[in-house]
């Protein structure tokens, strides 16, 4: 191990000192060129995190780069603002300009926000030639933008352009890399991912897909500052949808969210057609033939991102696993206090009649098709209970509206005492109940830890400074959510493929990772779609002492869905039956086996 | 009287967008890819059926007659994109099919800008013009209306061939096919459909119906450039997505709503702010109906 | 940790064959730079100006060439009419080690050049950036152009439009680019003194979309304010389809093209019906000089090209390197500053296709007059004598 980092620490020197005698061995063209592969580098970056990281498809990025630019460029004649000052304004302009504009469409789904964002970008470019207010000079652009100054160092020519260009990068590389690694970075991915199975596990899909944008913009308005100074002229032809395609491409070629594939990226957009200028004519021929090919050899990028193991931030697994063993007590402890903090003052559960989830005459349909109909539903505390039917009874369609991924026609739930009805899931999901999916849903290209991970989100509290400083609270809090995700992954046997990738693991042992995902949360009503289905009997049977054990152990309530009727029978303390949207009957597991409405529902009525 | 004759220039414009929306719409549906290189082919199109008018000073003309030169363009052109269509998506997307969404839709781009430099090349990058004694001029006086026999002959062509690719895919067992393919791929193949067959139907029939566009584009305006495919795609494709994508009633709506909006946009708002006023409308339109104007509503399976 | 080393290898590899491409030394042709949009957007600007420069490359050579006939070598750089290809070409052009440097189209494009140019002391000379910024926003001391600027050639139609064509409702229309937008607001500002005098109305200012082909709406509102005089700064692909659909849509009043919009291509789009009797606002063209040169030029260049330039711009290309070698010819060498001496204060004597060339303290073009010329029944354009 020691050894390997040794490698990747001296290649990484032999890098930089590569990059700072570049300039040496080169003349101006080529280090202009070297310039522009760091602007778009950055550009690369800033759309990386939209479309890369959060896999938002966003085909107007120019536009941001745009409003940075002009807000420099505007700045700078008009008031003489000093380049290096508009910097952190370029940043903030862009940032709320993305931040105004994609509150509105940030529900869109993919292609429709995709052309949404195309929609953004052509307006920007034709607002720019339109010169609104006479403030963007319209075609002809604005003239006449200063140079950055570094106190007395002027920053004047190529090779100091080339420094100042890769300086602010290697910055905005750290600050990446360690955003990546953090609470903002995973959340990003899990909405890439999977947004719904996300937004069930407790992440603000709305809050972190305009975090994004706004972070993606604002690096792309750093990016418009940087270009405004060197080429002292903006104008609107080198904002055009040809420039937002190409820096799509940047990020493909490199592969989605990998940092150093976006820089890769970016060095093929650039360089590449400057070799290629012998060709003339056909050099634009050549490369779009080669973006094809590339799709076709490496369609997931030259450099695509690998999951790096978790453990690089905590000093060491083997400590922590050992740790973990010691501290299981001290955790379960500070489990127990996290929750009285976020929860009334009471430690008693607010239960009406000690039922911790309830509801009233519950309505769901689609379009003219009622999936449920006036459902009344009661959980009591610290117990199983099983809804089971038949194959579209609704029974799924209760936990979508009970976990709002639906809002209910009418009706409404409760859970402990509180009216939940209509609240956003991740909302839901804080309050203490969390959720398995019939068809299992993972985040499958992040490894298991990072998928338990995503419960435990709504517990921290790091943002995009403490990630990026890793103040002490927040490495305290990345080691903690570490420490209780072993622990889970441990307790349902997967501790030993932690470092795994979700999508990898046999289908057995992906419902069991949904499940510890649900169980890091630390709810205190679990709700289970189908938990025993594809298992073997003998899984089967190793999910019920589980589940029961968890019970006791946690403190915990179970609403669960299942066909296995040796699970329902075996382990339910009540049951409930729906059928055509309606419950039919409930009962004791004793009461419902022999209920005559029950045997009907299944079989058939007997004529 | 003006009203009526921008709403008839907004007609065949927008028809132009309605047959090109098709294309974008009907390859959407099989493959779930926005073919950012189906303007492009509409411009080859515009260059293919260029080139066959002019071929031996206008030898297809003279044979065949003022009419039958040119049907002879829109037919060989029909063909010839048709071609390009299907060997774009052997060469381009189907080895990458398997690999997802985004790596297409790189390829797409690819696709377009190796087009577009390719028409550069063949016929030079300077604008082409259609020969004026190859198409009609002559126009209709119905009253104050004021109407070229060009523009009937495109409002015409274009009606009958949306009617007829709506009978194709609405009525019959093959277009219940292509519907069955757009809606779930897999399922269809299960089920029996011949998906290859669909598709390469489809990579035919789209680019081809956009060549038609191009040389009817050709002859109605005459001026043509290699650069004319991104600024037609782009509109296109937003008419697609107004009116709702993978569905083709509702690209043909999308298209000829935009040519519409736009041509009353340009009277009465603003020329040089249009395009703006075409974005914001198809901005505000998703924000409501967020899968365009007639698009189903996908409920996500959870 | 293996493949890591190999794009390390690859990385290295990469950065170190860069420079490897400019390694060429530099051989006795003297070298002359020619920046243009060969790729993109304008590409045939670039493909015409290309043409034209090595036209004119023939003519010096025939002639006996420069320094005792030193070959010259035209070294181009295409800047695909975008800023940031622009600055890279122009690098190019400089490390390169050009003499000197032709370029290029477009204002906005030109800027950055302009002032990497500026910096590493080379001279470019612009033929067809038209805007006035240009030269005099900032003092350049190497940039010149062959090229006039919008404002002579706004004031030329305003004056003419006004005085001479007695038109009391003025319509102007452009499109949006650097170009058509810097001409049409020149003529705008030379109205001014008549609408203030209240013989003239401006009665329609709005622009167009290029790469548009439908112009109805904005021509039916063209119609409406019932024109006396119609100009149209933009360029022949627009200038030809708003003709043909001005005239359908009833609109009688002349046409006056800007002198990029009308040329054999307008006419071929307009329609030779349609084309006959607009006017253009143009500075003396090719055809129209009765000059050795200019005939020898159009000559050759038909008979390589089987047509002549279709807009004004690559003439003076053409002429920027006539401009160079008869600086560089004068000076006996290729030094920045000689060159720059003649080009400044001896230029008497050069003649370019487009007649004498000078060049004023700021390097604009001296004496450039416009007149109007009109497309006769035949399709030729001639100076216009009503």
């Amino acid at each position: 191990m020691g050894k390997g980092r040794g490698t990747s620490k001296f290649s990484l020197l032999a890098i930089i000192l590569l990059f700072c005698l570049y300039p040496l061995f080169s003349n101006f063209y080529w280090t202009d060129v070297a310039f522009f592969f760091g602007v778009y580098a950055l550009l690369g970056l800033s759309l990386n995190i939209v479309l890369g990281e959060t896999g938002l498809f966003d085909l107007g990025h120019a536009a941001f780069y745009a409003i940075g630019a002009y807000i420099t460029a505007i700045l700078n004649t008009l008031y003489g603002i000093p380049i290096i000052w508009l910097i952190p304004l370029s940043a903030i302009g862009a940032g709320l300009f993305a931040y105004i504009v994609t509150s509105p469409i940030i529900h869109l789904r993919g292609d429709y926000l995709c052309v949404v964002t195309i929609g953004i970008g052509e307006i920007v470019r034709l607002a720019l030639i339109n010169n609104p207010f006479g403030l963007t000079g319209g075609p002809n652009g604005i003239t006449g933008v200063g140079r950055p100054s570094l106190g007395p160092f002027l920053i004047d020519s190529p090779t100091r352009f080339y420094f100042y260009v890769w300086g602010i990068l290697v910055i905005v590389i750290i600050c990446l890399i360690r955003l990546q690694r953090s609470r903002i970075g995973r959340a990003w991915n899990y909405l890439r991912e999977d947004d719904i199975a996300a937004e069930t596990s407790g992440i603000d899909v709305r809050h972190f897909k305009l975090l994004a944008f706004v972070m993606g913009a604002a690096l792309a308005g750093v990016a418009g500052n940087i270009y405004a100074s060197k080429l002292m002229i903006v104008s609107p032809d080198t904002f055009t949808f040809m420039e937002s395609s190409m820096l799509f491409c940047i990020v493909m070629l490199g592969g989605l969210g990998s940092i150093p594939g976006s820089i890769l990226g970016a060095g093929i957009i650039t360089v590449f057609p400057e070799i290629f200028r012998i060709v003339a004519n056909y050099r634009m021929l050549f490369f779009g033939g080669a973006l094809v090919l590339t799709m076709i050899f490496r369609p997931g990028g030259i450099w695509p991102r690998k999951r790096e193991a978790l453990r690089l931030q905590v000093s060491n697994i083997d400590d922590v696993k050992g740790k973990v063993r010691g501290k299981l007590k001290a955790i379960d402890k500070s489990q127990n206090m996290k929750k009285t903090t976020s929860k009334n003052n009471s430690n008693e559960p607010n239960t009406i009649g000690n039922h911790i989830l309830t509801t009233d005459k519950l309505t769901m349909t689609f379009g003219g098709l009622v999936a449920v109909n006036e459902f009344d539903l009661a959980v009591s505390q610290g117990k199983i209970t099983s809804i089971i039917g038949p194959n579209g009874a609704g029974k799924t369609t209760v936990f979508n509206v009970v976990t709002g991924i639906y809002k209910p026609v009418s009706g409404r739930v409760y859970f402990e005492g509180n009216d939940i009805t209509g609240l956003k899931p991740h909302k839901i999901a804080e309050l203490g109940l969390a959720r398995t999916f019939q068809n299992i849903r993972l985040f499958p290209n992040l490894t298991c830890i990072e998928n338990v991970m995503a419960g435990l989100h709504h517990r921290m509290n790091s943002y995009v400074l403490s990630s990026i400083v890793r103040t002490e609270s927040q490495r305290a809090e990345e080691k903690w959510a570490l420490e209780i995700a072993m622990h889970w992954l441990e307790k349902t046997g997967l501790g030993d493929v932690h470092d795994e990738l979700a999508k990898n693991l046999p289908y057995g042992k992906q419902k069991l990772l949904e499940l510890a995902r649900a169980l890091s949360s630390s709810p205190r009503l679990l709700i289970l779609d189908e938990p025993s289905s594809g298992l073997n009997d003998k899984e089967t049977e190793e999910l019920m002492v589980f589940l029961e054990s968890l019970l006791e152990e946690q403190n915990l309530t179970i609403l669960l869905i299942e066909h296995d009727m040796n699970v329902v029978m075996g382990i339910s303390h009540w049951v409930v039956v729906m059928d055509m949207g309606m419950k039919i009957a409930e009962g004791t597991p004793k009461e419902i086996y022999n209920h005559p409405k029950v045997i009907e529902a299944y079989l058939g009525r007997e004529e | 009287m003006i009203i009526l004759e921008q709403l008839l220039n907004g007609l065949t414009i927008g028809s132009f967008y309605a047959l090109i929306a098709l294309g974008y719409s009907m390859v959407y549906g099989v493959m779930k890819l926005i073919n950012f290189a189906h303007g492009d082919l509409f411009a080859l199109g515009s260059y293919l059926g260029y080139s066959l008018l002019i071929w031996g000073a206008g030898a297809a003309s003279q044979r065949f007659g003022l009419w039958g030169g040119m049907i002879a363009a829109l037919l060989f052109s029909f063909f010839a994109v048709g071609c390009a269509g299907v060997l774009m998506e052997r060469v381009a997307y189907r080895p990458v099919q398997k690999s997802g969404r985004l790596p297409l839709v790189v390829s797409a781009l690819g696709v377009s800008i190796f087009l577009q430099n390719s028409i550069m090349a063949i016929w030079g990058p300077r604008y082409q013009a259609y020969p004026a004694s190859v198409v009609p001029t002559h126009a209709i006086h119905l009253g104050w209306l004021h109407v070229t026999i060009m523009q009937l002959f495109i409002l015409i062509l274009s009606f009958m061939l949306m009617l007829t690719l709506y009978y194709i895919v609405q009525k019959t067992t093959f277009g219940a096919a292509i519907r069955a393919t757009a809606l779930d791929r897999e399922m269809a193949t299960i089920l029996g459909v011949d998906v290859r067959k669909i598709t390469l139907f489809i990579f035919f029939l789209g680019p081809a119906l956009g060549g038609v566009a191009g040389v009817m584009n050709g002859m109605y305006y005459r001026q043509i450039s290699f650069v004319m495919g991104w600024n037609y795609g782009l509109k296109a494709f937003t008419a697609t997505i107004l009116g709702g994508i993978g569905n083709i009633p509702a690209a043909m709506l999308g298209g000829l709503l935009l040519g519409i909006v736009e041509m009353f946009g340009a009277a009465y708002i603003s020329s040089a702010w249009k395009d703006v006023f075409t974005f914001l409308i198809l901005i505000i339109i998703l924000i409501f109906r967020p899968t365009g104007l007639i698009g189903e509503k996908v409920a996500e399976k959870v | 940790m293996r493949k890591g080393k190999v794009w390390i290898c690859l990385c290295l590899a990469f950065l170190f064959v860069l420079p490897l491409g400019i390694a060429y030394a530099q051989e006795k042709p003297i070298k002359i730079g020619l920046q243009a949009p060969i790729t993109g957007q304008w590409a045939y600007e670039g493909e015409m100006a290309k043409n034209s420069v090595e036209v004119a490359l023939q003519m010096i050579q025939e002639e006996g060439g420069i320094l005792g006939g030193r070959k010259i070598e035209i070294v181009i750089a295409d800047d695909a009419s975008n800023p940031r290809d622009s600055a890279l070409a122009a690098q190019r052009l400089v490390s390169q080690r050009v003499a000197a440097v032709i370029g290029t189209y477009g204002s906005s494009v030109n800027e950055p050049a302009a002032d990497i140019y500026e910096a590493n002391k080379m001279i470019d000379i612009g033929y067809g950036s038209t805007a006035v910024k240009l030269t005099m926003a900032k003092e350049r001391k190497y940039f010149f152009r062959t090229c006039g600027r919008d404002d002579t050639q706004g004031q030329f139609f305003s004056e003419y439009s006004v005085e001479e064509m007695k038109a009391r409702r003025i319509a102007i229309m452009h499109d949006n680019t650097t170009f058509a937008l810097g001409v049409a607001e020149e003529a705008k500002k030379a109205l001014k003194q008549y609408l203030d005098a209240g013989i003239a109305e401006l009665v329609f200012y709005d622009a167009i979309t290029p790469g548009e082909k439908d112009f109805t709406p904005i021509l039916t509102k063209l119609r409406e304010t019932n024109p006396d005089v119609w100009y149209f700064t933009g360029y022949f692909p627009e200038a030809g389809l708003l003709v043909r659909q001005g005239r359908d849509l009833g609109i009688k009043c002349p046409f006056v093209g800007g002198n990029a919009a009308i040329n054999e291509d307008f006419i071929k789009i307009a329609g030779l019906d349609y084309a006959k009797g607009c006017l253009m606002t143009q500075e003396p063209m090719p055809t129209d000089l009765d000059t050795p040169k200019a005939k020898r030029f159009l000559e050759l260049y038909r008979q390589k090209h089987n047509t002549i330039p279709t807009s004004p711009w690559p003439v003076y290309a053409a002429d920027a390197l006539f401009a160079l070698a008869f600086a560089i010819d004068k000076a006996g060498s290729t030094e920045t500053d000689a060159m720059l001496n003649v080009l400044r204060t001896g230029m008497e004597g050069c003649d370019g296709i487009t007649g004498s060339i000078g060049f004023t303290d700021r390097g604009d073009r001296r004496g450039i007059i416009y007149k109007m010329y009109v497309v006769t029944e035949k399709g030729e354009m001639v100076v216009y004598n009503p």
